[in-house]
């Protein structure tokens, strides 16, 4: 067990490694001077020349990787060059409405997805199974772009009853939930799905019929459980990738959050920002996988042998 | 599999029948519309801007689906923007399958350190959602169709190679590829003639679900303005710039909003029903 998790870690951490570098060489391969970037225009030639030193220009790039890698490590990412502040701090303010967001989203999607997956699938071919795969189904067709601005039509001009812009009360964050739940509830609607369909052919299921254990205690107590695997997964895999649902939808519903501050640095041409930006995605994601891979060996201890 | 069979569980399959027609539709309109409407894509009226949908009512003639700022025929840019969309998906899905499989099958034929490799490249573009490494690639390396093609491309082949290499790593074991080896074939003829024939059902019914997957992806960054650029239409892009006057001319966000979804509905509807009919073992 020990020994799998080690593996696994030492795995992330050559993940993590390699986008760093990634993140690193992306501002290295845009145009323009970073020195020219924090210096007012027209600056004379010894200015630029001492803000390179200043800066670390001068160094072979392997010397500036580890510069800018010990300075990640040190909590300091850099000068927004948009915002004219640390860039830690800014993304630092951002995070809480973008967590609330991803938060009920899932705790959302979960709630309505898992018991209409799991019911389709030990009921195949039922009514309710018809209707949890057209739900799946429109709901992956569902470009977030489209719903979002469906939800604003019908339920802030139309119907008139939610605010659509901006943060503060409960109902402002009805139509962005709504709008990123409602994709995530349908892919795990189709895994949940699935995990009972597979789960319940197995032969540990066909044993505990046999000893006569009544139909829903099976589907419940036992069959649920592993059926719960491919669910956690995704749900991880969901939270991990948050970031990339949140930025269309914050962006039409005027939530300052990490996803519309990707958006604006990337229309401004910040890199600091969306370096760090990139950074942290990658880091979440591998964290969270990593998070998944251990509850996963907790609900079905099988599969940490499988690793 | 013979083709009887093939074509019988075609008939049968409801989200195949349902995906194909509707696929089939935007294809005709997509292709051939355009040639009987007298408008050209960019082509502006200043007198004519903010016009209702007019329907049939004038037939081909009038603005069937009305007009929008700049007096252009919604219509006409929806049809437009359907061409751009639909063969940057088709592009992107062939590049992202030739390439995801060549990838899976070397990584899985060869095993050992070219295996982990591939396999921890692919963890990293992984790491990275999709929608965020467009978004940054766009950035960094400057926009252009070209450009939204490659890096769509790029975000989307690793599903492939995993289950390229994960189905071929099953297979190198199996008799048939130890009797080529015995009678000396070379390792590209293995793999290129006689593993991969055995791995391309799983890769069909991917990629037909991941043409959904593209199209929703472009429109996210054309709605960015990052994707397609204006004034060339395209379905992001008429949702991005309709929002602005959502409240009085609804038309122009639902025309390309509609548009979209039935497309990617048809295209998930297919790639569903491909794979009840390719793999009916895993119907789920």
């Amino acid at each position: 067990m020990l020994k799998y998790l080690f593996k696994r870690l030492f795995e992330a951490l050559i993940v993590l490694f390699c986008v760093s570098i990634i993140a690193f060489l992306l501002i290295r391969m845009t145009p323009g001077n970073p020195a020219l970037m924090m210096l007012p225009d027209g600056a004379p030639e010894e200015a630029i020349r001492e803000m390179e030193i200043q800066l670390g220009l001068d160094k072979p790039l392997y010397v500036q990787y580890f510069m800018y890698i010990s300075d990640v490590l040190h909590g300091d990412l850099g000068v927004s060059t948009s915002y004219r502040q640390d860039v830690a701090d800014i993304i630092w303010g951002r995070i809480p409405v973008t967590v609330e967001l991803a938060l009920l989203s899932v705790f959302f999607g979960c709630l309505i997805a898992i018991p209409l997956g799991i019911i389709a699938g030990s009921r195949q071919g039922s009514a309710t199974d018809f209707f949890c795969m057209v739900f799946a189904l429109l709901g992956q067709s569902m470009s977030p772009v489209w719903l979002s601005v469906l939800n604003v039509f019908v339920f802030g001009v139309w119907l008139g009853w939610l605010p659509t812009m901006g943060t503060g009360t409960w109902a402002h964050a009805v139509l962005p939930v709504l709008t990123l739940a409602y994709p995530m509830a349908a892919s795990i609607a189709r895994i949940a799905r699935s995990g009972m369909i597979d789960t319940l052919s197995e032969d540990y299921i066909t044993a505990t019929y046999a000893k006569g254990i009544s139909g829903v205690k099976v589907h419940w107590k036992y069959a649920f459980r592993n059926a719960l695997v491919p669910v956690v997964t995704l749900v991880g895999l969901q939270l991990g990738s948050f970031l990339a649902g949140t930025i269309i939808v914050e962006t039409v519903f005027g939530w300052a959050g990490i996803g519309q501050l990707l958006n604006q640095s990337v229309g401004n041409r910040d890199y600091a920002l969306v370096q760090s930006l990139l950074l942290i995605t990658a880091a979440c994601f591998v964290v969270i996988n990593f998070v998944v891979d251990v509850i996963n060996s907790f609900i079905d201890p099988r599969n940490k042998l499988g690793g | 599999m013979k083709k009887q069979i093939l074509i019988r569980r075609m008939l049968h399959s409801p989200f195949f029948m349902v995906g194909a027609v509707v696929v089939a539709i935007i294809f005709l309109f997509v292709i051939f519309g355009p040639f009987f409407l007298p408008y050209e894509p960019t082509q502006s009226s200043l007198t004519e801007t903010f016009r209702a949908p007019e329907g049939f009512s004038k037939g081909l003639e009038g603005h069937i689906l009305g007009t929008d700022e700049l007096g252009r025929d919604v219509l006409t840019r929806l049809l437009i923007g359907g061409r751009y969309s639909l063969v940057i998906a088709i592009s992107v899905v062939l590049i992202m399958v030739i390439f995801g499989t060549v990838m899976g099958i070397v990584a899985g034929y060869a095993g050992g350190i070219v295996d982990s490799i591939i396999m921890r490249l692919c963890d990293i573009v992984l790491a990275i959602p999709n929608l965020i490494l467009a978004i940054v690639f766009m950035a960094v390396m400057g926009i252009s169709v070209t450009n939204l093609i490659f890096v769509l491309a790029f975000a989307g082949w690793v599903e492939c190679c995993r289950v390229t290499r994960n189905n071929v790593r099953v297979l190198k074991n199996q008799d048939f590829v130890k009797a080529s080896v015995s009678l000396g074939a070379s390792h590209f003829h293995i793999m290129f003639t006689q593993i991969l024939p055995n791995v391309t059902t799983p890769i069909i019914i991917l990629a037909s679900q991941k043409i959904g997957f593209t199209i929703l992806l472009e429109a996210a960054l054309s709605f960015l303005s990052l994707g397609i650029q204006p004034p060339i239409p395209s379905w992001g892009n008429m949702i991005a710039n309709g929002r602005t006057f959502m409240t009085i001319y609804p038309w122009l966000v639902f025309a390309p909003g509609i548009a979209l979804m039935f497309c990617v509905l048809g295209f998930n509807f297919l790639g569903d029903g491909l794979r009840d009919i390719l793999d009916p073992k895993k119907r789920r």
